[in-house]
């Protein structure tokens, strides 16, 4: 247990300083990129990993939900949840920094690009998402619920990358995977730009660990 | 003591269940009022303020498949969730879960809905077209579509409707949970119908129709899959 | 056939009924008395398996093939029959649609005149019920329906919940007959605060 919390407590503060590390790199080391008005293509180390991790919780999400639906685990319908909760914040700062970079980069702040769409449909699953498990008093029949509506929600999501990209020229530009199949940054922004997904994702573990404990006390607290 | 028995089966089980919507409905007309009443009164507004004569023949495609769409995503928010939503309040959900297989109910209710959907749309589709002046290059295409579009519709409402039966604030759900789900058909089902109005070619909008199919097969699979877990809930 | 309830309990957020634990033999009668808010409604839902139990469990051991652990109510719902207050039959059918249509749900063929003769066995002749949709008769009327509609099927397991309620004196003769008939099939499960009811049982379960 002690050794547990000692690695819980390095985590934590190598997380503190990481982060305090690439906010400095981000604006005073790293060069801005070309082909990008002004210093706007900084917002690349933040708006990037909120986008990634807002959906890789709405994955999360659907995994434990499929899980709960098997082993009617209450622990997994703690986790889609939290997952849910913290996915739907990033995915809101990742709507705001993609809307201010936007405005910089196009002069105006929403376009209906392909990327603007896809995360405003992630926006509003997430929305419906909770708004549905609000509606729901009894925890069974909440998790049984909303663990089916993360499951067809997930089905369905990806039908909207097949249905607008092919009218339309996206002004995104490319993502870090992208056809030709590596990635086109220089050294420095690529060194700052993978340090901030690494450190975003340990960040939605950590705070996805203190929602499930939470989760699991306040029903605790409620049973006795 | 009557030896073990079987579950009844899922065909005959959706047909009884099918029958019995159609009677009740017929008997009191709730959702079939509701949905083609909803229906005209959005289509009489939308062809006087819009009309065929205001929008510049440039636009008219594109504004003219969006509306079409509109009207009938509505249409399906007004009346699709009364299947599942009435045996909750009425009480007869009960009844008919201790006696009917799962997926007999989520068939038999689907195809019910399919049947009012579709008398909608072919109420109200030939009306638009002519009110809008809605000129139609590639009709197959457009039938096509509609038939696909309706049955996509359909499948996640109905699926929507047994979810939002569970809950409070039914009405006001019914919409949110909906709205996700059927953002992507609809979006292809709009895209396609400004194709099919504009290009004679059938093979023009064909991408679109392939994405219908996949999309209509993956939600009704789904629905089935999940309903059990949702209906006995 | 046995019927099995190993401290099985249900919470809504807070304590439904239980822990309670018994057993049933077929050919007996259970009645389950308590006083209002003890329970007695959730758990004979859960027995039905209408209702998921959240601790302990319930088990339907039957002879022969599904012998070993038994099964779980809610995995054989053509071997239960329930009446309840809060069980509600369609409005807009008459009875007898009803009783054709949860034949046809069952699977079963149904046959002319049997959902009639059934409604008859209860006490109602055609002319009170043909033709007229199931809201417009009484509420006796239609406690003698729902009896008509759980043992349509003729189950193993009966739950009764408060099945004296709103019928009169013929009606009561009825619920005993339904009741003496389910004990050559199989077992019935009474709920009710009515001694008239409870009479009717052999063991009993009281909930606190």
């Amino acid at each position: 247990m002690r050794v547990v919390r000692g690695l819980g407590f390095t985590v934590k503060a190598l997380l503190g300083l990481g982060m305090a590390a690439i906010c400095w790199a981000a604006f005073l080391w790293a060069r801005p990129a070309q082909n990008f008005v002004g210093e706007s293509s900084r917002i690349v180390f933040f708006h990037v990993p909120m986008a990634w991790v807002s959906t890789l919780a709405f994955f999360i999400a659907a995994w434990h939900s499929a899980v709960y639906l098997r082993k009617r685990r209450i622990e997994n319908d703690d986790a889609a949840a939290g997952a849910a909760r913290l996915g739907f914040v990033f995915c809101v700062l990742a709507t705001v920094t993609g809307s201010i970079f936007a405005r910089v980069m196009w002069n105006s702040y929403w376009n209906w690009d392909p990327r603007e769409t896809s995360i405003v449909l992630l926006l509003l699953v997430y929305g419906a998402y909770l708004g549905l498990r609000g509606a729901l008093e009894d925890p069974e029949r909440r998790a049984t619920l909303s663990a089916a509506y993360a499951l067809v929600a997930v089905v369905t999501v990806p039908f909207l990358t097949f249905a607008v990209p092919r009218m339309y020229q996206s002004l995104h530009p490319d993502t870090v995977l992208n056809v030709r199949g590596r990635v086109e940054m220089s050294a420095d922004i690529r060194t700052v730009f993978f340090s901030s997904m690494v450190a975003f994702m340990i960040l939605f573990f950590w705070m996805w660990n203190l929602d499930r404990r939470v989760s699991r006390i306040v029903r605790e607290r409620a049973a006795a | 003591m009557s030896a073990p028995r079987k579950a009844a089966g899922v065909l005959p089980a959706a047909i009884a269940v099918f029958r019995r919507e159609l009677l009740a409905e017929w008997r009191t007309r709730v959702a079939v009022n509701s949905l083609f009443l909803f229906a005209f009164a959005v289509l009489v507004l939308v062809a006087y303020a819009v009309g065929p004569t205001r929008l510049s023949p440039e636009d008219r495609p594109t504004v003219n498949a969006v509306l079409l769409w509109i009207v009938l995503f509505f249409s399906a928010m007004t009346g699709l969730s009364r299947t599942f939503v009435h045996e909750e309040d009425a009480g007869t959900a009960a009844a008919l879960r201790l006696s009917a297989p799962p997926s007999g109910v989520l068939l038999g209710k689907l195809l019910a809905n399919m049947a009012l959907l579709g008398a909608v749309t072919a109420f109200i589709v030939p009306l638009f077209v002519v009110l809008m002046g809605f000129e139609i290059r590639d009709p197959p295409l457009f039938v096509l579509l509609l038939l696909l579009g309706t049955f996509g519709l359909a499948s996640a409402s109905t699926f929507t409707a047994a979810l939002v039966s569970k809950a409070s604030a039914k009405g006001a759900l019914f919409a949110v949970l909906a709205i996700p789900l059927l953002l992507p058909p609809l979006v292809g089902a709009v895209l396609a119908t400004r194709v099919a109005a504009t290009e004679a070619d059938f093979s023009a909008g064909i991408d679109f129709a392939r994405l219908l199919v996949a999309y209509d097969g993956v939600v009704t699979t789904a629905a089935f899959m999940l309903f059990d877990a949702v209906w006995r809930e | 056939m046995r019927l099995v309830a190993e401290n099985l309990s249900r919470s809504f957020g807070r304590r439904a009924f239980g822990p309670v634990s018994f057993s049933v033999e077929t050919g007996r009668v259970l009645g389950v008395a308590g006083e209002n808010g003890s329970g007695k409604t959730t758990l004979l839902k859960t027995l039905a398996g209408l209702i998921r139990p959240s601790g302990g469990r319930a088990r339907i051991f039957f002879e022969g093939e599904d012998a070993g652990d038994g099964c779980e109510p809610r995995d054989v719902p053509w071997h239960i029959g329930w009446v309840a207050p809060d069980l509600a039959l369609y409005g807009e059918l008459t009875a007898e649609e009803n009783l054709t249509f949860f034949e046809r749900v069952r699977g079963l063929v149904p046959t002319p005149g049997r959902a009639r003769a059934l409604l008859e066995s209860v006490g109602l002749p055609p002319d009170s019920h043909s033709k007229k949709p199931l809201s417009s008769l009484s509420t006796g009327q239609r406690q003698r329906v729902k009896l008509a509609f759980a043992t349509l099927h003729e189950p193993d397991l009966l739950f009764l919940d408060e099945p004296g309620a709103n019928l009169d004196e013929a009606g009561r003769s009825i619920v005993q007959r339904v009741v003496a008939e389910q004990r050559l099939r199989g077992i019935a499960v009474i709920a009710s605060n009515d001694p008239r009811d409870l009479a009717l049982a052999d063991e009993r379960v009281t909930l606190s």
